[in-house]
């Protein structure tokens, strides 16, 4: 295709881009600017320009030429090299190039006054991040060490540090902060958060509220995120719930990252999913979950847990999940209190530790009485169960008054 | 009059200085430090009264408190004379009110046992009592707000409002300038701004001013930016270079660019006058004070250090105004450089000798990191030991003096980014060179300190430098100074910054600040001139000059200087060789061939001690890896003990090391120490063990990588506060590994601890395959402890002990050491046990033991363990504290 570009066409094509970038940064049209640097959008101009880049290769001079152009060239040139290099699909070089134009933006955008240029900024933080990702992948497949998001972590850094003011370009900031959230969740270094977290709940220029929905909602999601690593339910649920409340009902798919951490956090203070919900956002393997819960059926749960090791292993979830052992028992119990309660009300509340040993069994589960003692224990311990447990008659004694206590939205004790 | 008065206050500016910036900006300080003291004494040197003056400052700092009170007195004073005429004279009874206050804390430093920090204490008390009553103080306070918002407003005009009195009614400092302890810093600024005005007639805050307004020369936008990134700022010192030293340095210049200032310039012959003043005073005090202070030398070396910012608030209002958020969002990114590339940028620069080469500098300076940070070997790369690229050669020695002044500063601005977690390697430079001249009181000790890098200048200084150049010098340092307090992150108190305690050891916590203070003065002295210590810092000079490569006069002295330096200077140039090969600084590290650069070894003893290496290693004490092998051997057959074959172990990894052999062999030593460890306990070592071979085991050398996968998941259990390690842990088991019999093991582990399912745990304890029990001991306190107190909890009427003894594995434990029946034993270790956590038995019908649940339920505690606890103060163990506090 490129080349059937002849080198005046090439020529025009790209004078045609200077000039609209540099009417774009004049007037300040922050989206115009926008549409000009945004790589990952494949639009056809861009990708008419990569190829008008590749045949006239003395682009620079021609950014030099011009006096207007020249100044913005320390942007323009590097630029121009990235979009070539993702052109042919050198993602490294392609990611180096932006860096160097990020940079050389960030620069810019530090002495303009005003936020005009915000939506570029983040097209910016977008694009080297997407950049780095796929840089990343290129060195990893050539066996090098894939460091390029790294890179682009400090580079959102400093982003942050320029939007994390006073000015009215403080708004932006929640933007980056994803941006670098992103990062380092797929970086696995989270702890990273903790710092720029901290300066958006408690640096006084930022006002919650003040920021665009869009970047709380994504906040609010992996803030959440990361009470759930912590095992901080109740500000898990809550920040989780922000973000699902806050939403875009349309976009399905975030509505399922959400629930993909909200459901676990639920189940754990004792909230049970419907099938609906489950099934309207495909998230099958919380279905088992459910069920178990509902049954008390233990095999079921670590069956889950068995299958879907992975897939919760991976989003940090397991952990989670397996605490809801506990409310499995409790069912257990609950329901041979309940049929005992119906053959001889009047002795329901002792429940006989072999008569659980052998519901177990039924579930294949192979306890003996001292293991399945010790979890009844930990249930009368953990308050899951009200009562006692009597060791020289092995027998449960439940509580007449409440015996199985509902979590109402609170953690189980630990 | 006027004059001496000024002096007084920029004593008490240093003395206030110390107090607060002391407990803020300690790592900057020193780094500051270094050059404000130069910057001072190169003012009077023309005078030759040097040392007494720098003694004197020097010993103010230590008495703080007395002196300071007679500096407020003058200040007071001269307040009085200058500006406010109207003040009522009782300003003084209010200030002298406050004499008590001094006095105390410069009797409290006197007897040397007291940090800085209480003396900062002190002193914001005394302002905060003072300023409700004098009329004069809360003066001064508004007047310091009011002109941090002057440059606050700073890119447009500059309104002085200094001058005008400040609303009355406004709140104190303290609360308006929020969270960070730089306030009274703030203030004290001013105050001396306004005596300097007075004695210039006009002129004080024009001094002041007069950088307020240089701040948007240099800065676009001194409000909005935020410091870190590294690109701005050097444009920020580019722009620095090509001006500053160049320009007629004096205020005078600037003044009338760019100030709107009812006050014309200070003429040069003031300030000039100012130093000459000074001198008269000094040795008198100097004098007083060797008497009264068996300490003082210990003490300079800091005071050295910490009181010469001073000289840089007079001029630089700008960090206060920073407000807190925006220093959080600066915290964060300040850490944005690795220290080592700060201290490369510094040793590059530090060998400029004119503006030509310092920007030509800049530039390559500026292209090797965006370069490195381009492939990214910005973090990777070993700044410390990357060589320097060739400088275009000056010709220029005239302009050594400002290179004297300026080279300096930009240095220091460097190091203004050095976050205060960062380690202070390259910071020991500066260090101990004040600690040098500090406890010399002749000239020649000056001359010593100057001798570690610049002494010719300074001499060339002193005779060529002729009248106003003491002006010259002052302003010039101020200019830079300033701006790197404009950019300077607002640091919190940290006390432990203080160089001494860097000295005395990095990761010191709070509570161990104020004893590492004072094991500081203790040692400083003789620290400072142990031959050791000279050596050390002569090794350091040396290797700047070794890669400046031009015509620095050593002053090298003492016989030490053939054996590390030599060793270093020769790597150095072996890689500056190949570099030069490579057409300049364009490769990547990775690029060196190291190979060349390994030692080999040639040794052939066996056995070897482990001694940590402080310089090259010498490859006749290098084993080779055939003896390394026989060593290993040795170790693993020795029935020596563990401290010996840890010592061994500890040997041969530095020797692998240092040659670079990382193999099977390698892997097997780290193996083997690793099992040792964990037998005998030793976790921090088992840990290095553990790193080292993941790594290892990540390049695909072979090894029992299940054993460790299953130790490591089994410490990501023990460490348990994060949930994440464990779960990444986890993640990255590989199926095959799933398989192991180990790490089924410590998985199965984690989940009985996780569920804090007892039974499953002791049953598993018994079971373990491998050491996993050692690390699983350490559990099992925690785990019996829980047990019990789960029990005591959720049995009624009682538990047998003869159970939980059977349960909680009581017997296991004995059963080695005794050779009696084990059921009988652990009973009674259970009930030993119990009875130590605070358990209530009882004897049922039966003489069966029975813990009585009810009654223990809320009587459980966990006892202190008899031994002393690791960090040696038992009031820290905070959680048994809370274990019995519940």
């Amino acid at each position: 295709m490129a080349l059937h570009l002849s080198m005046g066409e090439a020529h025009r094509r790209i004078a045609e881009y200077l000039a609209r970038f540099s009417d774009a940064v004049s007037s300040q049209d922050g989206s115009a600017l926008k549409s000009l640097i945004f790589v990952s959008s494949n639009s056809f101009y861009l990708l008419a320009l990569a190829d008008a880049l590749n045949v006239f290769q003395d682009s620079s001079r021609l950014v030099n030429q011009t006096d207007k152009y020249s100044q913005l060239g320390e942007i323009l040139i590097p630029y121009f090299r990235c979009l070539q290099s993702i052109r042919i699909g050198r993602f490294v070089d392609a990611y180096v190039a932006f860096e160097k134009a990020a940079n050389a933006f960030l620069q810019e955008f530090r002495n303009w006054e005003t936020g005009w240029a915000m939506e570029a900024m983040h097209t910016v933080a977008l694009e080297i991040r997407v950049l780095a990702e796929r840089a990343d992948r290129e060195l990893a497949s050539s066996g090098k060490n894939p460091e390029k998001l790294q890179g682009a972590g400090s580079f959102l850094m400093k982003v942050f540090g320029a939007l994390a003011g006073k000015g009215p370009k403080r708004v932006g900031a929640l933007y980056v902060t994803c941006q670098l959230f992103k990062i380092y969740f797929k970086l696995g270094t989270v702890h990273l958060c903790r710092s720029v977290i901290r300066s958006i709940e408690t640096a006084r220029i930022f006002d919650f509220e003040e920021f665009p929905t869009r970047d709380k909602v994504t906040y609010m999601y992996y803030t959440g995120r990361l009470e759930v690593f912590n095992e901080n339910f109740l500000a898990a649920d809550q920040k989780l719930m922000y973000a699902l409340m806050h939403c875009n009902p349309r976009s399905k798919d975030n509505i399922r990252m959400i629930l993909k951490y909200l459901i676990p956090v639920k189940l754990s203070i004792g909230i049970l999913p419907k099938m609906e919900l489950l099934e309207k956002y495909n998230l099958p393997e919380y279905m088992d979950v459910v069920n178990a819960l509902k049954r008390g059926d233990l095999r079921l749960l670590r069956g889950a847990l068995r299958d879907y090791e992975d897939r919760f292993l991976r989003s940090g979830v397991y952990l989670v999940l397996e605490k809801l052992e506990l409310q499995v028992y409790q069912r257990l119990v609950k329901k041979i209190y309940i049929i005992q309660k119906q053959k001889d009300p009047s002795k329901a509340h002792q429940v006989k530790l072999e008569v659980i040993v052998k519901a177990l069994k039924w579930l294949e589960m192979d306890m003996d009485v001292d293991e399945v003692e010790c979890i009844m224990a930990i249930l009368i311990y953990k308050n899951l169960i009200k009562g006692y447990f009597a060791h020289k008659s092995k027998v449960v004694v439940l509580s007449k008054q409440d015996p199985f206590p509902r979590l109402n939205g609170k953690p189980v004790n630990s | 009059m006027h004059l001496l008065q000024l002096m007084w206050l920029r004593l008490l500016q240093h003395n206030s200085m110390l107090v607060t910036r002391l407990t803020q900006v300690l790592p900057l300080l020193m780094a500051i430090a270094i050059h404000n003291i130069k910057v001072t004494i190169m003012d009077i040197s023309s005078q030759t009264m040097i040392l007494p003056l720098s003694k004197w400052v020097q010993i103010k700092i230590q008495t703080t408190a007395g002196y300071e009170n007679s500096n407020y007195n003058y200040q007071t004073n001269w307040w009085n004379n200058g500006n406010c005429g109207s003040y009522p004279p009782h300003l003084y009874p209010s200030y002298t009110s406050s004499d008590t206050n001094s006095t105390q804390s410069s009797s409290a430093v006197s007897t040397n046992s007291l940090p800085y920090q209480q003396q900062y204490n002190q002193w914001t008390y005394y302002y905060s009592q003072s300023a409700p009553v004098v009329s004069c103080a809360p003066r001064t306070e508004n007047t310091s707000l009011t002109i941090g918002c002057s440059v606050e407003g700073g890119s447009g005009g500059y309104p002085y409002p200094s001058n005008q009195p400040p609303p009355p009614g406004t709140t104190s400092w303290r609360k308006d300038t929020g969270s960070s302890g730089l306030p009274s810093l703030q203030e004290k600024k001013d105050v001396t701004a306004y005596p300097s005005n007075g004695s210039g007639g006009v002129g004080a805050p024009t001094f002041q001013n007069h950088h307020i307004n240089q701040m948007p020369l240099y800065f676009q936008k001194p409000t909005d930016s935020t410091p870190l990134p590294h690109e701005n700022h050097e444009d920020q010192q580019k722009l620095l270079y090509s001006q500053s030293p160049r320009l007629p340095l004096s205020s005078t210049n600037h003044v009338p660019e760019n100030s709107q200032s009812p006050f014309q310039a200070i003429p040069v012959s003031e300030t000039r006058r100012v130093s000459k003043l000074q001198i008269p005073t000094n040795p008198r005090i100097a004098s007083n004070l060797a008497v009264g202070m068996p300490k003082i030398d210990k003490e300079s070396s800091t005071t050295n250090a910490a009181l010469k910012p001073a000289y840089i608030s007079v001029s630089v209002p700008k960090p206060n105004i920073k407000s807190s958020s925006q220093d959080d969002a600066e915290a964060i990114i300040k850490g944005t450089f690795p220290p080592s590339l700060r201290a490369y940028v510094e040793r590059t620069f530090s060998r400029c000798k004119d503006d030509a080469q310092r920007s030509a500098n800049q530039k390559m300076m500026k292209e090797v990191i965006t370069k490195a940070s381009a492939d990214a070997t910005l973090f990777t790369r070993n700044w410390d030991i990357e060589p320097l690229f060739p400088l275009p050669s000056t010709s220029l020695d005239m302009v050594e003096q400002n290179n004297l002044q300026s080279s300096v500063p930009i240095s220091s601005l460097r190091r203004r980014n050095k976050s205060r977690w960062e380690p202070v390697a390259e910071e020991n430079l500066v260090d101990k060179q004040p600690s040098i001249t500090s406890d010399s009181v002749n000239v020649a000790s000056w001359d010593h300190f100057e001798g570690t890098g610049r002494a010719a200048e300074s001499k060339k200084y002193e005779s060529k430098e002729g009248g106003c150049n003491g002006v010259r010098l002052f302003s010039s340092p101020q200019q830079t100074l300033l701006s790197k307090f404009a950019q300077r992150p607002v640091k919190k108190p940290r006390l432990g910054d203080f160089p001494n305690a860097i000295e005395n050891g990095d990761g010191s916590s709070d509570s161990d600040k104020e004893q590492d203070l004072t094991k500081y003065y203790s040692s400083a002295i003789a620290l400072a001139n142990s031959p050791e210590e000279k050596r050390r810092r002569e090794h350091r000079s040396r290797r700047f000059e070794k890669v400046q490569g031009n015509q620095v006069e050593s002053k090298c002295h003492g016989p030490n200087i053939a054996g590390p330096g030599s060793i270093y200077t020769r790597r150095a140039s072996a890689m500056i060789l190949a570099k030069n090969l490579e057409d300049g600084c364009s490769r990547a590290v990775e690029d060196i061939d190291w190979d060349a650069l390994t030692v080999k070894g040639t040794c052939q003893e066996i056995e070897k001690r482990y001694l940590r290496l402080t310089s090259a290693p010498d490859p006749a004490t290098v084993r080779t890896e055939e003896v390394l092998e026989k060593a290993l051997q040795m170790v693993q057959t020795s029935r020596k003990g563990y401290s010996y074959k840890c010592d061994q172990l500890k040997s041969i990894r530095q020797d692998l090391t240092v040659q670079r052999i990382r193999n099977v062999l390698t892997v097997k030593v780290y193996e083997t120490h690793a099992r040792l460890a964990l037998e005998a306990g030793d976790l921090p070592e088992f840990n290095q063990c553990q790193s080292q071979l993941k790594r290892l085991y990540a390049e695909g050398i072979e090894g029992c990588h299940m054993e460790f996968s299953a130790y490591n998941l089994l410490c990501a259990i023990l460490h348990s506060n994060s949930k994440r390690d464990l779960l990444s842990s986890m993640t990255r088991l590989s199926n095959e590994a799933k398989d192991d019999e180990a790490v089924k093991h410590a998985l199965a582990v984690r989940s009985a601890v996780s569920s804090g399912n007892y039974v499953q745990f002791f049953r598993l304890y018994k079971a373990a395959p491998n050491l996993n029990t050692c690390l699983m001991d350490l559990f099992v306190e925690k785990m019996r402890f829980e047990a019990v107190k789960c029990m005591s909890k959720s049995y009624r009427p009682t538990v047998p002990v003869a159970y939980i003894a059977r349960v909680l594995r009581f017997s296991r434990a004995v059963s080695s050491e005794n050779c009696e029946d084990k059921g009988k034993d652990g009973l009674v270790e259970c009930e030993e046990w119990l009875r130590a956590h605070g358990a209530i038995l009882t004897i049922d019908n039966n003489g069966e033991l029975q813990l009585d649940s009810k009654v223990s339920s809320s009587s459980l505690y966990i006892p202190e363990p008899e031994a002393a606890v690791a960090h040696g103060d038992a009031s820290l163990a905070v959680d048994d504290f809370l274990t019995r506090a519940l």
